[in-house]
């Protein structure tokens, strides 16, 4: 599908390290289904001891971590955007490549805009979730919401946020809006060319088989 | 305008503010990479109209034959993979992106001290030094000091220069530069933005840039 593909002839050994939640890490896991890589999906405990040990072995102290025969890759889009590459999910030509991780980086910045709410929705901090869906949650949306409705518009409503098949972006915004419809139900409701995207994505036959059987996750 | 012949017309367009911010790095890695390229700048009277132009409302943006690319790193990126400054295998093109995104990390904190420094928006700059400059210095730098360590080749990823080596050393380049001595506990870092400025295509944009 895209420009690079299995970048060596022997399939490596993944393993990726995450909190047991979806968050920043999931758009990885849907990855590896997507494309019927065999990888080890190794969970930690988000309120549990084992991470305040592994914090120091890991490259920047966060997780995802992605190890690819033992060598640690850290950063969840970096992370994603690698393995995007190495199975075909990343673009169908360097442009289209640019303009996936331009709408990555955007993500990122709206995710760090809207953090205040997202955190006390998934229970990580105490607050008033209703004051912060108004006050961050919501302006914050609709920043970034307004934008992705008209990429999808322009790219031609097709389920699609870029090109013409599915890519990580697609995959990232999808589980994503899974995690704001648990917050608010109908919070992106006036977004329904990108709801289309979610649901093309969520219904690629390849992930089927593991969106049937992943744990129901809040966030 | 009228001036420029088809044939030396540039194929790269970058359009950003007459100043250096996000849209220098993009500006260094055409440079590096032996690209001409048209520096557009953007006033503040044009902008909002080229605002509604501009794919994500955002600067700066790069435009390929009449296409555009938004978002700085995505744009260097983008050149950079077309011309050897991303990094030799697929390996070393993530860790480049993630010491990218580390660094974006890293300056989501700092900025709220630093922009302070460049004259941006209100506040007490000696408390947002100590809540956010020192902290996130001292939360960031040890990290970059021992990735240079471990590599070992005075590049941050590799044995060649990257676009994430040009980041980093435009960023903490500033820094030194806007607050003297404040990586002073960090010789590696001031070392590597001494070698990558000195690299002779980057060298010329320094002296040459407007700003």
């Amino acid at each position: 599908e895209g420009p690079f593909r299995h970048s060596s002839s022997v399939m490596p050994a993944y393993k990726l390290v995450y909190f047991d939640v979806r968050g920043l890490g999931e758009v990885s896991r849907l990855l590896f289904h997507a494309s019927k890589t065999p990888f080890e999906d190794y969970e930690v405990a988000l309120n549990g001891d084992e991470w305040t040990t592994l914090k120091q072995k890991t490259p920047f102290g966060k997780m995802p971590v992605l190890y690819v025969d033992g060598k640690p890759l850290a950063q969840s889009f970096a992370i994603a955007r690698y393995l995007a590459r190495e199975f075909g999910f990343a673009g169908n030509s360097p442009f289209e490549c640019a303009l996936v991780d331009a709408l990555g980086d955007q993500f990122k910045d709206y995710w760090v805009e809207m953090f205040p709410f997202f955190a006390v929705g998934a229970g990580l901090k105490e607050g008033d979730q209703k004051a912060l869906q108004k006050e961050v949650g919501e302006p914050a949306r609709d920043t970034f919401f307004t934008m992705l409705e008209r990429v999808a518009k322009e790219n031609g409503s097709n389920g699609h946020l870029v090109g013409d098949s599915l890519t990580w972006i697609d995959l990232a915004i999808a589980d994503h809006i899974i995690t704001l419809q648990n917050f608010s139900a109908g919070f992106v409701d006036a977004f329904p060319t990108v709801l289309a995207v979610r649901e093309k994505a969520m219904n690629d036959p390849r992930l089927k088989e593991y969106l049937d059987s992943r744990p129901v996750r809040h966030f | 305008f009228s001036a420029i012949s088809q044939s030396t017309m540039p194929a790269y367009k970058l359009y950003y503010f007459s100043i250096r911010g996000l849209g220098e790095v993009p500006r260094q890695i055409l440079a590096l990479a032996d690209v001409k390229f048209e520096n557009v700048g953007i006033t503040k009277e044009q902008w909002p109209e080229f605002k509604s132009k501009t794919p994500f409302g955002q600067m700066p943006v790069l435009e390929v034959d009449g296409k555009q690319i938004p978002q700085s790193f995505a744009i260097a990126r983008y050149v950079a993979s077309q011309h050897g400054l991303a990094g030799k295998t697929p390996f070393e093109a993530a860790w480049v992106d993630a010491l990218a995104d580390q660094y974006k990390d890293f300056n989501n904190d700092f900025k709220k001290f630093f922009y302070l420094v460049l004259g941006f928006g209100e506040g007490d700059l000696e408390a947002a030094k100590l809540e956010h400059g020192i902290p996130a210095r001292d939360k960031f730098f040890p990290l970059v000091v021992k990735q240079l360590k471990s590599n070992g080749t005075g590049f941050l990823v590799g044995d060649s220069v990257t676009w994430v080596d040009v980041l980093y050393a435009e960023g903490s380049s500033r820094v030194a530069h806007e607050v003297p001595g404040f990586l002073d506990d960090y010789p590696e870092v001031l070392e590597h933005a001494k070698k990558i400025h000195a690299i002779p295509q980057i060298k010329k944009w320094i002296e040459a840039r407007p700003v």
